[in-house]
Order: structure tokens, then sequence, then C-alpha cells
């Protein structure tokens, strides 16, 4: 699935100054299974971005285009099946359920398309190196152990993107790399592509494409 | 697990207090409902005249023994009668004008004769078959229905006689003849069969065509006079007929008037419990429907994050809808045994008072558990539609 944001301008940034290079405004094309990196200043929309693409906010000028069908058109029942398969997203503030133990969190969504065992998922969280969280609720994890179960979760659905707002923010170099790693891997299986915002950082990995904000 | 994110953390309080008004108010709201129902059935059947029915005639005074004042009812009367709002009809109840001879006509049954009185009424007040009431020129036999007393009167003579007595089946199929004459020794005798009884008529009714075909053939010239009318009041309103009987200075058989009276004043304590009920269980359904909102309001945050992992959000408006159903079907499977017991309870209260009203559930108090359920799923479904859409 290729998307089209077509001189997307999102209201509250209209009045923002914003550089030649940056994608609001203009026509940018994100071709399907490439691997973006999406890098801004803090501030300069790259949440707004990631809610924009994934159908959660419509405040903006402009058409947003998957494929060739305008966004807009999409029904409740159309965008419950492009987040089951074709759209996966790790939001900055995570979005995990606090109550809810690692291994529940994680059922919650792999139980939609059923593509993880259970020993596949504690495997993700063994190379992560938090498969001791198994049992735990997330809301007792660090910052970065609930950002490597969010990545996890991602993953566990179909995807034709994978939307990453800024998931390495509490990671380490080394964590950084694994869950890069990861992901990379997933979405070479599923033949997708990513976008990875970031405030700078590139993690030492080689991308497709670049865009900045 | 989804039933775990959604419901688990609440506080319960509330609920279990919705819940319980919810249940009080069903038990309430069956029962008075089966019980309004059950009480405006009770009498009926028992006697031959319909529902509501009772004769009255005007209250017979010194004044009227002399003539001053007059017993019959005029045409006016009459129509001013049936203008009030609360009757239904008002017909004259017809007597004969010639001789009748009631007489037993079965070999197996002694001989007994006497002279009656016959009567007509219109025939929409009496409970009986059209098919059994009826009689045209040239049939041989003519419908009746007897005054129980009449029945008493002739078990007395039986039992002199050494004969058993007889029950009201048996009496039907003994035959009778009436036996018709005038001053002129005109006479022509028919046999008679009895289809029923009666305790608030004091003579022997006849169908219309016969006291006709009677009047007719044997009856003296001199017009009737309508000294006695049939009344059908509206239900529950007895207590107003009974006021305009005595405004008017008519009367009535008292029996008749007694089990109207209790009626209407049972019907009505019933209503008002009817009407509490409704209230307390749109009452109890209304915070029940709040608290469904509170329980989506405070799971906001994971009903978003759901239907952003890709759940549907008609599955999660279904999920609350048959919790919530769930929680109401406890509720009126509750109201309904509740219900059964105190039924048990107090059908044992009314048979011990001698009011004997049928024992068997009716069908519009289990209707009206239904539509409170089917409400109440419109509501709530309605309700967490709403709430689970806000959050998409």
């Amino acid at each position: 699935m290729n998307i089209t944001l077509n001189k997307i301008m999102p209201f509250p940034l209209a009045s923002i100054q914003h550089g030649e290079a940056s994608i609001w405004g203009r026509e940018i094309f994100l071709e399907g299974g490439k691997k973006i990196m999406l890098n801004a200043a803090s501030g300069k929309g790259k949440s707004t971005f990631t809610h924009t693409i994934f159908g959660l906010r419509t405040d903006y000028d402009g058409t947003l285009l998957y494929d060739t069908t305008d966004v807009r058109k999409y029904t409740p029942e159309d965008w419950t099946k492009i987040r089951r398969e074709k759209i996966s997203v790790v939001f900055q503030d995570l979005q995990l359920f606090h109550n809810l133990t690692v291994r529940e969190n994680l059922l919650l969504k792999n139980s939609l398309s059923d593509v993880y065992s259970e020993a596949e998922l504690k495997n993700f969280l063994a190379e992560t190196g938090i498969e001791n969280k198994w049992n735990d609720k997330c809301g007792i994890l660090s910052m970065g152990q609930q950002q490597r179960v969010a990545i996890i979760r991602a993953l566990c659905q179909p995807f034709d993107w994978l939307i990453l707002d800024e998931p390495f923010s509490h990671l380490d170099k080394v964590n950084s790399a694994i869950c890069m790693r990861l992901i990379n891997e997933r979405c070479d299986q599923l033949k997708a592509g990513f976008v990875l915002t970031t405030l700078g950082d590139d993690y030492d990995f080689t991308y497709d494409q670049e865009l900045i904000l | 697990m989804l039933s775990k994110l959604l419901f688990r953390n609440q506080d319960k309080k509330q609920l279990i207090i919705a819940m319980i008004g919810s249940f009080l108010g069903m038990t309430f709201l069956i029962a008075s409902i089966h019980y309004l129902i059950k009480v405006n059935e009770f009498g009926e059947g028992a006697d031959i005249l319909g529902p509501n029915t009772i004769i009255v005639q005007k209250q017979v005074t010194t004044s009227s023994t002399l003539n001053l004042v007059k017993t019959d009812f005029s045409v006016a009367e009459i129509e001013k009668l049936k203008k009030e709002k609360f009757i239904l009809d008002v017909k004259p109840v017809i007597s004969n004008n010639f001789d009748v001879l009631f007489a037993t006509a079965d070999p197996l049954v002694p001989k007994f004769s006497s002279d009656v009185f016959i009567q007509t009424v219109d025939k929409d007040f009496l409970d009986v078959k059209s098919t059994e009431w009826h009689w045209k020129e040239g049939d041989t036999i003519v419908p009746i229905i007897l005054p129980r007393d009449f029945l008493v009167m002739l078990n007395t003579f039986m039992s002199a006689s050494g004969i058993p007595q007889i029950s009201d089946e048996l009496a039907k199929d003994i035959k009778f003849k009436l036996r018709l004459s005038n001053e002129n020794s005109e006479k022509e005798h028919i046999h008679a069969r009895i289809i029923g009884f009666t305790n608030e008529v004091p003579s022997i009714l006849v169908p219309e065509s016969f006291m006709k075909y009677g009047n007719d053939k044997y009856g003296n010239l001199t017009p009737q006079k309508i000294t006695q009318l049939m009344i059908s009041g509206t239900e529950s309103e007895f207590g107003k007929v009974e006021e305009m009987l005595k405004e008017k200075h008519l009367e009535s058989k008292n029996s008749q008037m007694v089990v109207g009276r209790l009626k209407s004043i049972v019907g009505t304590l019933i209503l008002v419990v009817l009407v509490i009920s409704i209230i307390a269980v749109f009452v109890s359904c209304l915070v029940l429907i709040q608290y469904a909102q509170l329980l989506i309001t405070k799971n906001a945050y994971e009903v978003r994050t759901l239907m952003r992992l890709g759940y549907a959000p008609q599955q999660l408006v279904n999920r609350f809808f048959i919790y919530f159903m769930k929680i109401f079907a406890l509720i009126s499977a509750i109201g309904l045994g509740l219900f059964l017991g105190l039924k048990f309870f107090l059908d044992q209260v009314f048979a011990d008072g001698g009011i004997y009203i049928g024992t068997e559930l009716s069908f519009y108090s289990i209707g009206s558990l239904l539509l409170a359920f089917l409400l109440f799923a419109v509501a709530s479904y309605s309700n967490a539609r709403k709430g689970i859409f806000k959050e998409f």
C-alpha cells in the first residue's frame, strides 16, 4: 500500500513557518515497502504526523491517500480493518494497559490475528531482555521496558506500514539496535515499510528515504 | 481478557444499589399487574349476568305505595342515565303481561308447578352463548335462566318428597314446561330447558323473542311499565354508580354492589402500587443506564486504545450491551422469583379471606417483564453505541 500526503497542513501547525524540505504543505509519496526516517525537532509535528497517517486526526487541509483512496471516505469499519491488517503503530505514549500484565497486553493484540504463539511472544521478550516480565503488570515496568513491550505488540499483526513515534526514546544503544533488528526483520518478512520518527538519531540504520518536518 | 480490562475495575456500590432498586421495582410491577388483572377477573363467570351489571329499580316508599310518586322509568329518565360517563349501557327489563305456570315435565321428577314471573333482558347483558339463547315461533323448547333461589326451593320440595336433591348441572337435564295463558282462557304449553342460573335476577329469564311472542299473543292491552333497568357500568367505577343510585333514589341488590365496590377499591389500590412500581423501575433503569455511561467514560482510555489496536467499535458496543443485559436478566430473574414467592403468600392470604382469585400466572404480568426487558435493551444498546463511537 502506498501513502500520499497531498499538501497536508494540520491546522495547529498552519501558523508555524516550515522549511522548504518539510513534508507539511507538500506532496509526499511514501512507497510501500520503503524504510523511512522522519527527522524533526520537538514540536514540529511528529506525533501529529503519526496520528494523521493513522486516521486519528482529521483537522488538516489537503488530502491523505491510501493508494488512491482519500482516507476521509473510510468508515469506522474500514478503519478497523486497516488497523488490523494494514498499519501498525508504536505511539509515543505507548498506550499500554497498565492494569494488565505484559502477557495480557500482548495477547490482547495478538488474539485479533493470531500471528504468534505464546512461546514466540516470550521469545521476543527474551530477545529484548525482558523475558522475566511476562507476568508483571505493565504499570510497574520502567519506560524502557514498556517501550519494548509496545514495539513487540506492534509486531503482532500483519501490516503494510509500521509507524514508530520515537520508539527508542528510553532505550540504550544496545537495546535500540536489538529492537531495530526485530522491526527490520518483521518488515522484511511482511514486505512492509516503516516510518520511524526521531529527534535526529539514525540508530545506525540505513534508510531508503529520509523526511524532514 | 477484554472483560477483565473493561469491567474489573469498577465501583460496584452504585451498581448494586441500582440492581436492588430495579429488582424490587420489577417485583412490584409484575405483582401489581398480576393482581390488578386477577382482581378484575374476580367474580366473572360466577353469574350469567355480564360483569359490572346490576338491575336497579326505584325505591318503594310510602309515597309510591299511595301512588304519589311513580316507580316506573320514563324514556327521558333512561336517556339521562345513558349519558352518565361511567355507564356503558342501560336497557329496560321487560316483564310478562300474561299468566305463566312453570311445571316439571319429566317422568323421573315428581310433579311440581307454580305460577311464576318471567322477565327478559337484552342479550348483551348476559354471559351466554348466542347459539343457546334464542327462540323463534315454532320452536318447541324455550331456553330459560333460573334464579338460583328457585333451585333451592325446588330442592327443598325434592327433599320433602324423598327424592335426592339436584345439582346445577343435573337441573339442566330435567325437562320443564311453561304454560302461557290469559284471562280469555287461551293457553299454550311449551317445553323449557334451563341453560344457566343467576343470583341477581329474582325471576325466570326468557329470550326477548319469546317474551314478545307471549305478550303479543296472550298479553292484555295495557301498556307495560318499565319498573326495572339493567345497567352496565365501566370497570373500577362502581363507586360512582353507587353514588348515582343514592342520588336518584334507586336501589339495587346489595351483593352486586359489594363485589363492584370491592373491585373498585382493591383495583384503585393496586393501580397506585402499579404506578409507583413503574416509576421505581424507570428510575432504577435510569440509574443503571447512567452507571453504564459512567463505566464507558471511566474506560474511555481502554476503549479508545482497543479501537486503535484494531478492535471493532461494534464489538465493544456488544460487550457493554451484553454485560448490562446479563445484569438486567439477573434482576428480572430475581424479581420474578421474588414475585412467585410473594404470589404464593398473597394467594394464601386472599384464599384465607374467602377471595378465590385465579392462581395461574397472567400473561400481562410476564408481558410487562418482557416489555421492561425490551425497553432496557433498546436504551442500553443505544447508550453503549453512543458512548463507544464517541471515543472512535
